[in-house]
């Protein structure tokens, strides 16, 4: 009688692993909307329209397409930018789109998809500091966020600077302002919102001209959810054939926006990376 | 399931960085221990001093801290209060280490408030008599406070004071938020580098608990050592 107890547990705890590793897709499917994990503190990929205050963006709307492809709602979510990948690996966000660089370290953590935007890694310091370059910041103070690439890199290029890092990116760029740290560090495009965010003040702070890193972004996927990827995938390279991959460019980092770009250097065409 | 890879917290650069985040934690609970204390004895003659101007200033101190969480403290002396001071200041001090300057000023305002209200429980502890009684042998205000009061009310006063100093210990970790490079910070630091959370954190969680139970043994110790007398 116990023997047969213990089977008939042990057949059910089997059966609930099997169930356990059901595919990440088919849950999305069935719960009827997808979790997507956004910064919203980063303009112009998420972040708050101050009129509306929406959540709108690049991001947002890549995070619209691929619920739409899998006919779901899209849930936004706002996650630090630390908690980014432990909250993909918990299942509590299905897909990242929050400025993630795709890196060959973070590729055993979680598995990315085609490239969506490639950018550079630059330091911006006021022009009365007289720093010219990234070498002349050995020893200086150099402000950014934690927890994201920025800090790995900084410490690459001039190793005896001292980092301070801050909850996000806008805390840093105050500290900057107010004179606390003689560089902060961002992505170029996030930088170029920056300052002109700050009007004609803008003029006072230049960017320095050597890349700490180029950083292709892209989206994130739970490791081995080989269903939810194929989606993505298929839903970004459709995005780039459609041309709406080259307007939803131009409608958040083209003529007329604060980066005022007028080309787009990439396409949503590889999910690899150089190096 | 990952492997718990000890190696990281015991040697090498992660450690170092670990370390180096407990000993700036024990700095800014040192640090504001020794200027709280102060601090925390003189609000508490405020609020039981004659004057009545002197009591609300006491009190007026004590309520607007208290009510106030950590975490806005930190903030504002770190981001609001520098930028008020003159710019030939402000310079001097943001080329030192304004992080640890701000967090210790936030930290001894906020636990002074709270030790302060545990000092006046331990002066209105000792019966009133001993008050009059020092008053009628011709001492004012302060020397009786200081010759008859403060050494039994301080007596009574220290287990309340050592589990003050437990959340000051605690309280620590909120210094993380203005860029102060402590035990939390450096933790989660560790972990950005590494992805191995568990590992790093364990490493402040026993670090936090070690210092917290040598903080608690210390506080058995006095009880048992110096019990309080009844009068």
């Amino acid at each position: 009688m116990q023997r047969r107890l213990f089977t008939a547990l042990l057949a059910a705890g089997l059966a609930f692993a099997g169930a356990a590793q059901a595919d990440q897709l088919a849950d999305i499917k069935q719960k009827g909307r997808l979790v997507v994990g956004v910064l919203g503190t980063d303009e112009p990929n998420s972040f708050l329209d101050p009129k509306t205050r929406e959540l709108v963006g690049y991001e947002v709307d890549l995070g619209n397409a691929v619920a739409k492809a899998l006919g779901v709602k899209a849930q936004f979510k706002q996650i630090a930018i630390a908690a980014r990948i432990p909250e993909l690996q918990q299942g509590h966000v299905d897909l990242l789109a929050a400025s993630l660089t795709h890196n060959k370290e973070r590729e055993a953590q979680i598995d990315f998809s085609l490239t969506t935007f490639v950018t550079g890694q630059k330091a911006m310091v006021r022009k009365s500091s007289g720093v010219k370059d990234v070498p002349e910041l050995a020893g200086k103070r150099v402000l950014t966020a934690k927890g994201g690439t920025q800090e790995p890199n900084i410490r690459k290029a001039a190793p005896t600077a001292e980092v301070v890092t801050y909850e996000n990116s806008q805390q840093a760029f105050l500290a900057l302002q107010q004179g606390k740290g003689v560089a902060y560090v961002n992505d170029e495009l996030s930088l170029l919102v920056d300052i002109a965010k700050l009007g004609p003040k803008g003029q006072e702070y230049t960017m320095l001209p050597t890349n700490l890193s180029i950083e292709p972004l892209a989206l994130g996927i739970k490791k081995g959810e080989a269903g939810l990827k194929a989606v993505v995938d298929e839903t970004l390279r459709a995005l780039e054939k459609s041309g709406d991959a080259e307007k939803l460019y131009m409608k958040w980092f083209g003529p007329g926006t604060k980066t005022n770009s007028n080309t787009r250097s990439f396409k949503f065409e590889t999910d690899k990376i150089a190096g | 399931m990952p492997v718990f890879d000890y190696s990281l917290l015991l040697k090498g650069q992660y450690h170092d960085m670990l370390v180096a985040g407990l000993v700036l934690s024990l700095q800014l609970a040192a640090a504001t221990l020794v200027c709280a204390l102060p601090l925390a004895l003189l609000v508490a003659l405020l609020r039981l001093a004659p004057a009545a101007a002197l009591r609300w200033i006491g009190f007026a101190y004590v309520e607007s801290i208290r009510n106030i969480p950590l975490l806005a403290h930190m903030l504002f002396w770190y981001f609001a209060a520098p930028e008020l001071l003159p710019a030939g200041l402000k310079a001097w001090l943001y080329s030192g280490n304004i992080e640890a300057a701000s967090a210790v000023v936030a930290l001894t305002l906020y636990t002074a408030a709270y030790m302060s209200e545990d000092i006046r429980s331990g002066i209105r502890a000792i019966p009133a008599v001993q008050f009059e009684a020092g008053r009628a042998l011709g001492f004012g205000f302060l020397a009786t406070m200081r010759r008859v009061i403060l050494p039994q009310a301080l007596r009574i006063t220290v287990p309340p004071l050592i589990s003050q100093t437990l959340n000051l210990w605690k309280n620590t970790s909120i210094a993380t938020v203005i860029g102060a490079a402590e035990l939390m910070y450096q933790a989660g630091q560790v972990e950005s580098a590494t992805f191995r959370s568990f590992e790093s954190f364990a490493f402040a969680t026993a670090a936090y608990l070690t210092v917290s139970l040598a903080i608690t043994g210390l506080a058995a110790w006095y009880q048992s050592r110096y019990p309080s007398r009844t009068a």
